[in-house]
């Protein structure tokens, strides 16, 4: 559950996004941007925070007005294994060591639902966090860096778990909507994990970027999931694909390794937080997707 | 002469249904309008038959706020309700702080009976404390279970299934007085140490809440997959295991203060001592869970299609047969929607706080309907069920009626054109949509 410190919307001043020419990163300045909104995008090129230079020069750079937004990590595709947990850590580290000594106005970060316990179902910001991958621990672990660091310089924080996000400039190549797209398109094929029983919460990424960008108006503060609600299987969302692509596109199952799990959220402290909220029906953000990634593959 | 000290809904209750059976009663509370009302037949809560029991025995039963009249009286109850906070944790100054003034005035050889909502312990530390205050005197100390229901308090205080005693001799015989006002209700009288006795109160309500838990999480899975629990709990009622009187209604979780006080309880109990509270916190998840389920509805039925949505709820008490709105679904809902359009009736609650622009409160149920997208049905009053659904319909500008408890006829609503959803059952009316 969060709670707002502003009672009503206000424009932050300016809003530093850390990890910013990444997915999640590059949809949240352009939505910022959209609201007019003053943005400062940092990237790994531009401030490496693996390197201890890094706190200096967010200390530099980050002012007692500004709110933060970290979206930076390196993500499961580039390594899944310990030594990319320990680069996240160290990253959170020199994130924390800022944090403690710069009082910000605002700091929210994106984590994951990948904190939770494969079993917690329906999944709320109460469910046990017992993450089963490197990823996952490393979010819970940062989580407990920044709270600790924001409680001790008096920042407000906010903690957005999304469960797993799509649209068209995702390039990750992760299973589910966005690589279902991509194959679908270019060899008109859906290859599913077992016959695709799993049913999962698709989130599309320009809610997640809706609901930060609320947050940050809001100066709102806790812990907060962000999905839809609702949770389809792999097999139902290779089928609604295919009907978008309208080009024949086959699905084709394969000998099961894992067993099955589902994961459905229940979504009412976003009801509660932002009661007017209402986010982007999964056909929609789909053939919005499709239509972007069609753009691209012209342009 | 009995006593009680404490007018609360439960002194309140327990003294006039004790001076129904026939006992002279003097009533304690330092609150001198509330004893002159109550003097004048005027109970300060709606609670059904209470008006008319007090009506009738109204010689044989004082009120006071002179707290000296209660050393007339053989047998003195502390019949003060114990408040909680929003966790359900007790509060219980105030009730300490009455019994210390009450026992100064109590006769030498006084019978004390505490019936308020205690914790586990209370009575064997207050009974050291009573050793303390004797003066020479012979006080006696019991503890009593408790069972009011709220909307049915007058029926259970008078028709009790039975006593449950803590005392600090359990196989001693009763004092001659208390034994006798015991007697006068005709029920089984099980006298136990105080310690059980505190126990007994939360294991019944422990075993409440597990069958509500039960039918809750049921219940949702036969809206997911196309099953109805109605037609299930005749089936789970027949079994003797379960019986015909298990509380097997699914609800939008528990309300109303006393159930809440003792998971609270427990909890903290559980903790201090080291024993397994896994489930309690699974009961208690699942009672905040299923709180949501007409917001839940309502998202996905109404906000998503509508930019402008206005919803009507009927019923605002936490449950029917009572003003009450501690813990209130009704009320969480509303604070959910504070944005939207909402227009409240309930037939015997007036909101009194100020909760925001969007907020009314109608006249009739049917005035509440008028240009909405959704009823929701929040407090089962039966006045309910006989409202025409032509009516409602015609008075929507919407068709989703929510009604967990089943107050409506769902096919009826459903042939007038509503889209019906019930807690349990699969949706009706969805083909018309």
């Amino acid at each position: 559950m969060i709670k707002h410190l502003e009672l009503e919307s206000t424009a932050p001043a300016r809003v530093c996004v850390l990890g910013a020419t990444g997915f999640v990163g590059q949809d949240l300045v352009r939505n910022l941007k959209a609201s007019e909104v003053q943005v400062l995008p940092l990237s790994s090129a531009d401030l490496d925070l693996t390197k201890p230079q890094s706190v200096e020069r967010l200390q530099r750079t980050v002012g007692e007005k500004d709110s933060l937004v970290i979206v930076s990590a390196i993500t499961p595709d580039k390594g899944k294994d310990v030594t990319t947990l320990m680069r996240n850590l160290v990253m959170g580290q020199h994130l924390s060591a800022f944090l403690e000594e710069t009082r910000c106005a605002h700091v929210v970060y994106i984590s994951s639902d990948a904190v939770y316990a494969d079993d917690a179902n329906p999944v709320r910001e109460e469910s046990c966090c017992d993450p089963s991958t490197f990823h996952g621990l490393m979010h819970l672990a940062r989580e407990r860096m920044f709270a600790a660091a924001t409680r001790k310089a008096g920042t407000p924080l906010v903690i957005l778990r999304p469960t797993a996000i799509y649209g068209a400039t995702d390039t990750h190549n992760s299973y589910g909507p966005n690589r279902f797209l991509h194959t679908a398109l270019k060899e008109q094929q859906i290859k599913l994990f077992g016959q695709g029983e799993e049913k999962r919460d698709h989130l599309y990424v320009r809610d997640l970027s809706r609901l930060t960008s609320l947050c940050l108006e809001r100066r709102s503060e806790g812990v907060l999931n962000v999905a839809t609600g609702h949770s389809i299987s792999f097999f139902d969302l290779a089928e609604r694909i295919a009907r978008l692509c309208e080009n024949g596109v086959e699905i084709e199952g394969s000998p099961r390794a894992n067993p099955v799990t589902h994961r459905h959220f229940d979504i009412g402290a976003i009801y509660k937080a932002f009661p007017t909220l209402v986010l982007t029906a999964l056909e929609e953000g789909l053939a919005e997707s499709l239509a972007g990634i069609k753009r691209a593959s012209i342009g | 002469m009995i006593g009680f000290a404490g007018l609360s809904h439960l002194g309140v209750v327990s003294a006039i249904a004790t001076a129904t059976k026939g006992f002279e009663v003097i009533a304690y509370g330092d609150d001198f309008a509330l004893c002159d009302s109550l003097n004048h037949g005027k109970p300060p809560f709606f609670e059904p038959g209470l008006a008319e029991v007090l009506a009738s025995n109204q010689s044989r039963i004082h009120f006071t706020s002179d707290p000296s009249e209660i050393g007339k009286c053989e047998v003195v109850y502390f019949s003060l309700d114990v408040p909680t906070d929003e966790n359900g944790s007790s509060d219980l100054s105030t009730l300490t702080k009455l019994i210390e003034g009450i026992i100064t005035f109590a006769s030498d050889s006084a019978i004390l009976v505490v019936l308020s909502q205690v914790p586990p312990g209370f009575t064997r530390k207050l009974a050291r404390r009573i050793g303390e205050l004797q003066d020479g005197r012979n006080l006696q100390l019991f503890y009593q279970v408790e069972t009011l229901i709220f909307g049915r308090a007058v029926e259970r205080a008078l028709y009790p299934e039975r006593f449950i005693i803590g005392s600090h001799k359990p196989r001693a015989a009763l004092p001659k007085a208390y034994a006798k006002l015991l007697s006068g209700f005709d029920c089984p009288i099980l006298v136990m140490r105080y310690e059980s006795a505190e126990l007994a109160k939360i294991s019944i309500n422990m075993c409440l809440v597990s069958s509500v838990s039960v039918a809750n999480t049921m219940a949702e899975l036969c809206e997911k997959i196309g099953a109805d629990w109605s037609e299930i709990v005749p089936a789970l009622k027949l079994d003797k295991r379960i019986g015909p009187h298990a509380y097997l209604s699914p609800g939008l979780g528990i309300a109303g203060g006393n159930l809440e006080r003792d998971l609270a309880t427990v909890v903290s109990l559980a903790n201090e001592v080291g024993t397994d509270d896994a489930i309690v916190d699974a009961w208690i998840s699942n009672s905040h869970y299923r709180r949501d389920w007409a917001l839940q509805m309502i998202h996905a039925e109404v906000i998503s299609h509508s930019e402008t949505p206005a919803i009507a709820i009927w019923g605002l008490a936490y449950k029917q047969d009572t003003n009450s709105t501690k813990n209130s679904a009704a009320l969480s809902l509303i604070d959910a929607l504070k944005p939207f359009s909402i227009r409240a009736y309930d037939p015997h609650v007036v909101l009194d706080v100020e909760i925001g622009p969007n907020f009314s409160q109608s006249a009739s149920a049917l005035e509440a309907c008028t240009g909405v997208d959704a009823v929701a049905i929040m407090t089962p009053w039966p006045q309910f069920s006989s409202i025409n659904m032509a009516e409602i319909k015609a008075a929507m500008k919407g068709r989703v009626v929510l009604d967990p408890y089943g107050v409506l006829d769902g096919n009826a609503c459903a042939q007038a054109g509503l889209l019906y959803f019930k807690l349990g059952s699969p949706a009706l009316g969805a083909s018309e949509k």
